[in-house]
């Protein structure tokens, strides 16, 4: 499977010995079942499974290979028109951030003085008790306003007429992209069936352990004893134990903590001693705004901080952008306006945090509370999923996709519902939305975000957002049918902390009459 | 079986009033012929007095036992544990079995506390052996954190000295005594913050032991990160975590009142320390609390103030839970009731410890522990977990 070289290469590379030339005159090594050896090496010390793990790691995020002569704007996002419309979004945001740092004479970054770096130092693991004023920051975005850019998103190829029919789409995306139906869904999602044991439904207190839940536990100690990511990814599917949950989604995430990445995790913290952004600002009000206030995670303020702010600081993030539809914001030493090498990206990872964007990392801290292994799994979940939730494309995990998936889900499966909520300027998306792009964070039971985003995991895809969301639609449209105002509509769904995340899914999927 | 039941409380709160309205029970004053009375610690004080008592009939139910500030007054309480244990001990039980260092295996729950002044003598000696440790003083009949703080220097608690020319304490009244225990300075840490946690236990019974803990109980965090350092010690908003205290921290948020639930607590245990551990450790706080009642009676001043919206709702079904069980079906109280009530009316209540069905028939004890009734986030518990050394619960 693998090239002789790449593996010779390997292995030397690991070799703790003089030059490669000294482990090939070793007297073990024997030149004519050199490859058999090397094959049976890597088995043995592991590191065939490393690097399986690795490889699926790397597998999980680019798309399939695509035609030799696309350019690398391609592998972002295929479509002009969605290229465009995510770059006039990106210029409106920094246009918003550079107005806010105009308008409060302060720089987009400074070196701290000393005196600040030592005093930062020693609250570091107590920054939630810093009071700075906050009151002049405003979140550059919010999930409303990204929306009403959504909204607005057209396809200048694609005419569909004016008269109606009942193809029509009559949700507020306007962008005819290929979405999933609820047979295609039951395929994606066939572990979710009901013939197939669940955590969130299986292991309830009247289902005696025996029947499901012993024998999952006992697989799931055996994958994680594999250390096998594919493996894990197909677990996780129905589920995690909470006790295993950490292990799987590091060993699904790829993540060890490497005495490297501690090392790594370290510099970042000394940037934000010795360096402070205007995002920090930001960061800090998001925080005070959002996670403090939050009945589970106001524990974990702190953590928050320390991950967010070198998550700022962060330019390995910067390599996610190679298939993100979106760019790094770029600005320039003052005074040298436009030329490219007096050019830096600012943040410095490339990412303007808006209101809500610590709720990605406040659940996580639920699981893992070393600062760097918890910084490592955020890192990685950004770069895999989150991002997707915020920036413009046609990917089927894209926001876009999720909100057509929602919007067509609900038209198709429950019509009645869709108009009367429509008819009384309801329209379901402006509910949802911020659900989805959230990824729920911050709505439900903590327990059950955590057997969501098992999913997310599992089937590598953000789609079941948009299937819970049609789910929660559905779980309380008898209340929602008597409501006459979008005020009262998001009176009926405005707490969802008491739903079963599984249940609802599995009867939306597959016991519902389509 | 007709009439409805009548009741009284002296408390003016709505968590309680709202809960005998629903029910359609007839309020009327305490001079009248009441069958429940919600009482203030005051007014049991004065119905279980010798002087100003009377007997309670036959289908009268008060919030209290007689005895209950046997567990509020803290030297009340150590008093009655460290008896128990003796007598455990007297009678050969093998629950007071100790190590080879003389520590009890199953009954060391309580850290090594004195009176004071009474046994201040004794307590210096000890504090003599570890000069270096931290001890808290708690006034034994206050509550809420009142009257609290922590002490390393025997000069700081000079006054409780019995030998003090500048004692006050020639009377010695209760109301000025003190218990001073050693400080467990290595607390378990939440986002580096303590944490202790509130749980309700409803006794309805003593003899034999009927008592039943409420599922939704909950952990009440520091708003400040904890800090062993002595220069903290005065910090109180570091090292005390009532309510009350830190209502007056600059960093109490009003909207959740730095509380979580006791499931949040399960969950991110067992996801950041394994289910073993977790299982082990609410086994451990159940037992306790069972130990405890065994050893005195009941709690008397629970806070019915609620401090958040959250707040009021649990409160609220507490004591409608509460009532359900000591009042089962709204009947009028008769002192001869002595069934355990069935399972649908436990509502948020499961059992923590039943005497009559614990003594019963060993084969039920089985069958009822392979079933897995356990107290966890799903409401089951396992009650033989790690305990086959002891033949008894009983």
């Amino acid at each position: 499977m693998y090239s002789l070289e790449a593996i010779t290469v390997i292995q030397m590379r690991n070799d703790e010995d003089l030059g490669s030339n000294a482990s090939l005159q070793r007297p073990e090594i024997k030149l004519e079942s050199l490859k058999e050896d090397i094959k049976e090496f890597f088995k043995i010390s592991g590191w065939e499974k490393k690097l399986q793990n690795a490889v699926y790691s790397e597998l999980s995020v680019f798309p399939l290979p695509s035609h030799p002569a696309a350019p690398p704007e391609h592998l972002k996002e295929p479509l002009v028109y969605m290229r465009k419309a995510q770059g006039s979004w990106e210029k409106r945001i920094l246009k918003s951030l550079n107005s806010m740092c105009t308008e409060l004479s302060i720089p987009l970054a400074r070196k701290r003085p000393v005196g600040e770096q030592k005093e930062l130092l020693n609250k570091w693991n107590e920054m939630g008790t810093d009071e700075p004023d906050l009151s002049l920051f405003r979140p550059v975005y919010a999930p409303k306003d990204f929306l009403e850019v959504l909204i607005n998103l057209r396809n200048p190829n694609y005419e569909n007429g004016d008269s109606l029919s009942f193809r029509t789409h009559l949700g507020l995306i306007q962008v005819p992209l290929k979405v999933k139906d609820i047979p295609e869904l039951k395929e994606f999602f066939v572990e979710l069936g009901l013939t197939t044991g669940q955590l969130g439904i299986d292991d309830s207190t009247q289902v005696p352990p025996e029947l499901f839940e012993n024998e999952h536990v006992r697989i799931g100690q055996k994958v994680l004893a594999e250390q096998d990511s594919a493996a894990a990814q197909q677990y996780i599917r129905q589920g995690s134990p909470t006790a295993l949950r950490a292990e799987l989604w590091a060993l699904i995430l790829n993540i060890s903590s490497q005495p490297e990445d501690i090392l790594y995790y370290e510099q970042l913290k000394t940037n934000v001693i010795q360096h402070d952004l205007l995002v920090d600002s930001l960061i800090y009000k998001d925080v005070k705004l959002t996670a403090s206030n939050d009945d589970y995670y106001f524990v974990f303020e702190d953590y928050l901080y320390q991950v967010l702010l070198c998550f700022s600081r962060d330019t390995s993030v910067l390599g996610h952008f190679a298939y993100n539809s979106a760019s790094p914001p770029k600005s320039y030493i003052r005074g040298k306006l436009g030329l490219e090498e007096y050019a830096v990206f600012y943040p410095p990872n490339g990412v303007i945090p808006f209101h809500g964007f610590s709720m990605y990392v406040a659940p996580l801290c639920f699981l893992y509370h070393e600062p760097s292994k918890l910084y490592q799994i955020f890192r990685e979940m950004y770069v895999r999923f989150f991002f997707r939730l915020h920036s413009i494309s046609s990917h089927p995990s894209g926001i876009v996709s999720l909100c057509l998936l929602f919007e067509t889900l609900l038209q198709t499966y429950l019509p009645q519902l869709f108009y009367h909520l429509r008819e009384i300027g309801a329209q379901p998306l402006r509910i949802s939305f911020k659900w989805m792009v959230r990824a729920f964070s911050g709505y439900l039971a903590t327990d059950q975000l955590l057997l969501l985003w098992d999913r997310i995991l599992g089937y590598n895809s953000l789609e079941i957002l948009a299937v819970l969301a049609a789910a929660v639609f559905a779980f309380r449209a008898v209340n929602l049918m008597e409501v006459t105002s979008l005020a009262a509509a998001e009176a009926v769904l405005a707490d969802l902390s008491t739903l079963k995340v599984m249940p609802l899914l599995q009867i939306f999927l597959f016991a519902t009459v389509t | 079986m007709a009439g409805k039941v009548k009741w009284v409380t002296d408390i003016e709160k709505s968590v309680l009033i709202n809960n005998f309205e629903k029910r359609g029970w007839v309020q009327v004053t305490e001079n009248e012929d009441w069958n429940f009375y919600w009482m203030s610690v005051q007014t049991i004080r004065n119905v279980f007095s010798v002087e100003t008592g009377y007997r309670l009939s036959d289908d009268q139910i008060v919030n209290h036992f007689p005895n209950h500030y046997e567990l509020t007054r803290k030297d009340l309480m150590v008093k009655n544990i460290k008896r128990y244990r003796k007598e455990l001990e007297k009678e050969g039980s093998p629950l007071a079995e100790k190590d080879e260092n003389g520590k009890y295996l199953y009954l060391d729950f309580v850290p090594v506390t004195y009176m004071l002044p009474a046994d201040y003598n004794l307590f210096v000696e000890e504090f003599r052996k570890s000069p270096s440790s931290t001890w808290i003083m708690k006034p034994c009949g206050k509550a809420q954190g009142k009257g609290i703080f922590l002490i390393n220097k025997l000069s700081q608690i000079k006054k409780w000295s019995r030998d003090s020319k500048t004692s006050s304490f020639v009377t010695q009244s209760t109301k000025e005594a003190y218990v001073i225990s050693l400080y467990i300075n290595n607390p378990l840490l939440i986002g580096g913050r303590k944490f202790d946690l509130r749980l309700y236990v409803l006794v309805s019974t003593y003899r034999p032991l009927r008592c039943y803990m409420y599922k939704l109980g909950f952990c009440r965090f520091c708003t400040v990160k904890y800090t062993p350092s002595t220069s903290e010690l005065d910090n109180m908003f570091v090292h005390l975590t009532n309510v009350a205290i830190q209502k007056h921290g600059e960093d109490y948020n009003h909207i959740h009142g730095g509380k979580w639930t006791v499931s949040n607590l399960r969950l991110y245990l067992e996801s950041t320390r394994g289910k073993e551990v977790t299982s082990k450790l609410f086994d451990e706080i159940h037992w306790i609390i069972v130990q405890s009642l065994k050893a005195v009676a009941v709690n008397a001043s629970p806070s019915l103030t609620s401090s958040t919206a959250n707040d009021r709702i649990l409160k609220y079904n507490l004591i409608n839970d509460t009532l359900n069980i000591a009042v089962p079906n709204g009947e009028i109280p008769d002192c001869k009731w002595n069934k355990s009530p069935p399972k649908e009316v436990l509502g948020n209540y499961e059992i923590l410890y039943d005497e009559e069905l614990a003594q019963g028939d060993g084969a039920d004890r089985e069958l009822r522990s392979r079933q897995g009734q356990s107290l966890g986030p799903k409401g089951g518990r396992s009650r033989d977990s790690g305990r086959t050394v002891l033949t008894t619960w009983k």
